[in-house]
């Protein structure tokens, strides 16, 4: 028996529709990377507004050096619903009611060279750090920050609420910027009224920190202290989510 | 039994009868002796990209995990090297000489053994791939002598991978930091574990890279040689800003690495 084949004959395209073939076909693969690029891109960006720090006038550093003051503030809260971080209505709460959240912003912009003053209110109580670590206050212009007035390096582990954690990537075209503030707890005293009517508010603890920019740069922030579910020691679910206890800090010149 | 092939076996030509003959005449085909000048010249190429380019792309050598890994790397691609330039030599030869248009052509005869090209070839990789399991395991033995014989004068640095921000802490001196500082010419130890998902612990110009892990503590073992800048990054895939799980560092002299533990001892020992 013989292998016969049957080859079907087809008419041989012009070189130019092959090369109009080949032209088509590489606009067509580069519209769909380009696409789902910019699909992926649109839904990874921070959905919440950006903050700008305000100016307040000039300082004079602990270097001799004069800088421009700025100032900024937020607030940490137990629910996305009184941080408002997803908008001012009473069902804003970015489908996850039950999420803790800084707010309203988290999504920072902070001037280049400059004398950056932080205001965070925090509203939640808390529980113990993975780490001990990010008890420590680190990056600061003097190596503290203020609790209700009171000047201080560090927290216990177990008197941690959140933490505000800045950091970025390391490279030649940025300059590093690292800030790590422990926030304090509410007690359960304090958090009484608030866990039995969640319009009702804690007081709250002011802490206030200072720590400067040098050149502009993307950075981001998270906290440290593991409020998310119960998957991944704790930093699951809200942990890994933009816009409630992560977001961006971008520094920006002029 | 059925004749899958349409030529007939009458048509084949015999085979010489030595192997010599074999080769002789394997070696004459015009076909061939185009594979093989193809072969040669992608050889050539990727020896001296091996050689000579490779290097410039690979992060500057800090210790001698990296330099040691950094000759494997050249040397292997320089092995490796004629056994990816004869199959390429196949491949474009194929591809210049063979292609027919669209219509394909008919199947070739069968191609009867050539025992003395197999033994040739199964030797040649065989030869191959042994220098290359050898050099692995005296490499990853040498490391291993290394690290045991050096670990009394170690340097200790327990290492934290948290998400996002790693986090060290040198118990000898007592020091919590965010970056990583060590000094020359000094072995050190790293004790590395994870607080919450699994991490990877890559100081990139050490050449050390491991696992970063709940609950147990993996260890690895670096000896800095030189002075430089130090990137040490996530290497694991480990959630929203793995990307931005960085930190840096430096190789030191003793007396800067000496200098940067004493201002942070003077900070109640974390660096601020």
């Amino acid at each position: 028996m013989t292998n016969e084949r049957n080859f079907v004959d087809t008419a041989t395209p012009s070189k130019a529709r092959t090369s109009l073939g080949a032209l088509l076909a590489i606009v067509l693969g580069v519209g769909v990377v380009a696409g789902v690029g910019f699909t992926l891109h649109t839904i990874s960006a921070d959905p919440q507004p950006a903050h700008y720090a305000t100016k307040v006038g000039t300082i004079v550093a602990a270097d001799g050096k004069t800088y421009n003051h700025y100032v900024i503030s937020d607030g940490v809260y137990a629910d996305p619903i009184n941080s408002k971080a997803h908008g001012n209505c009473a069902t804003c709460d970015g489908g996850h009611p039950s999420w803790p959240s800084y707010g309203p912003y988290t999504d920072f912009v902070l001037p280049a060279n400059s004398y950056i003053t932080m205001t965070l209110t925090v509203y939640d109580g808390g529980e113990k750090l993975n780490t001990p670590y990010f008890g420590n206050v680190v990056g600061t212009v003097d190596g503290t920050a203020t609790y209700d007035g009171n000047a201080k390096t560090s927290l216990p582990a177990d008197g941690v609420e959140h933490t505000f954690t800045l950091h970025g990537l390391p490279s030649s075209s940025q300059d590093p910027l690292f800030v790590n503030i422990p926030l304090p707890v509410n007690t359960d005293a304090e958090m009484k009224a608030y866990n039995a009517d969640p319009t009702k508010l804690p007081v709250g603890h002011k802490v206030t920190f200072s720590f400067l920019t040098r050149g502009a740069g993307h950075y981001v922030w998270n906290c440290e202290y593991p409020c998310g579910d119960s998957t991944y020691q704790n930093f699951g679910a809200v942990m890994g989510q933009l816009g409630f206890m992560s977001g961006k800090v971008t520094v920006v010149n002029g | 039994m059925a004749d899958h092939n349409s030529h007939d076996m009458s048509e084949v030509e015999a085979l010489p009868p030595t192997p010599g003959a074999r080769i002789a005449t394997f070696f004459n085909r015009k076909e061939v002796r185009q594979t093989v000048i193809l072969g040669l010249a992608y050889t050539i190429l990727f020896i001296v990209l091996g050689r000579f380019v490779y290097p410039h792309w690979m992060p500057k050598v800090l210790s001698k995990q990296l330099q040691s890994e950094e000759d494997i790397l050249i040397w292997f691609t320089v092995i490796s090297a004629p056994i990816a330039g004869i199959v390429l030599g196949i491949a474009t030869q194929s591809f210049m000489k063979m292609h027919r248009g669209d219509t394909p052509p008919e199947d070739g005869v069968a191609i009867r053994t050539n025992t003395p090209v197999v033994i040739i070839w199964t030797a040649v990789s065989a030869l191959f791939c042994t220098v290359a399991i050898v050099w692995g395991l005296v490499a990853l033995n040498t490391e291993s002598i290394a690290a045991a014989s050096d670990a009394p004068k170690s340097l200790i640095v327990d290492v934290t991978g948290s998400q996002w921000v790693w986090s060290f802490y040198y118990p000898q001196q007592n020091i919590h930091t965010h970056t990583l500082n060590l000094p020359v010419n000094q072995p050190v130890t790293f004790n590395v574990v994870s607080d919450d998902v699994n991490h990877s612990f890559w100081p990139v110009q050490l050449g050390v890279k491991i696992d970063a892990n709940r609950l147990v503590t993996t260890i690895a073992h670096a000896d800095p040689t030189s002075v430089g800048p130090l990137d040490i990054k996530c290497a694991e895939l480990c959630g929203l800003y793995h990307a931005y799980m960085e930190t840096n560092g430096a190789v030191q002299s003793p007396s800067d690495f000496n200098n940067w533990v004493s201002s942070i001892q003077a900070t109640g020992g974390v660096q601020r």
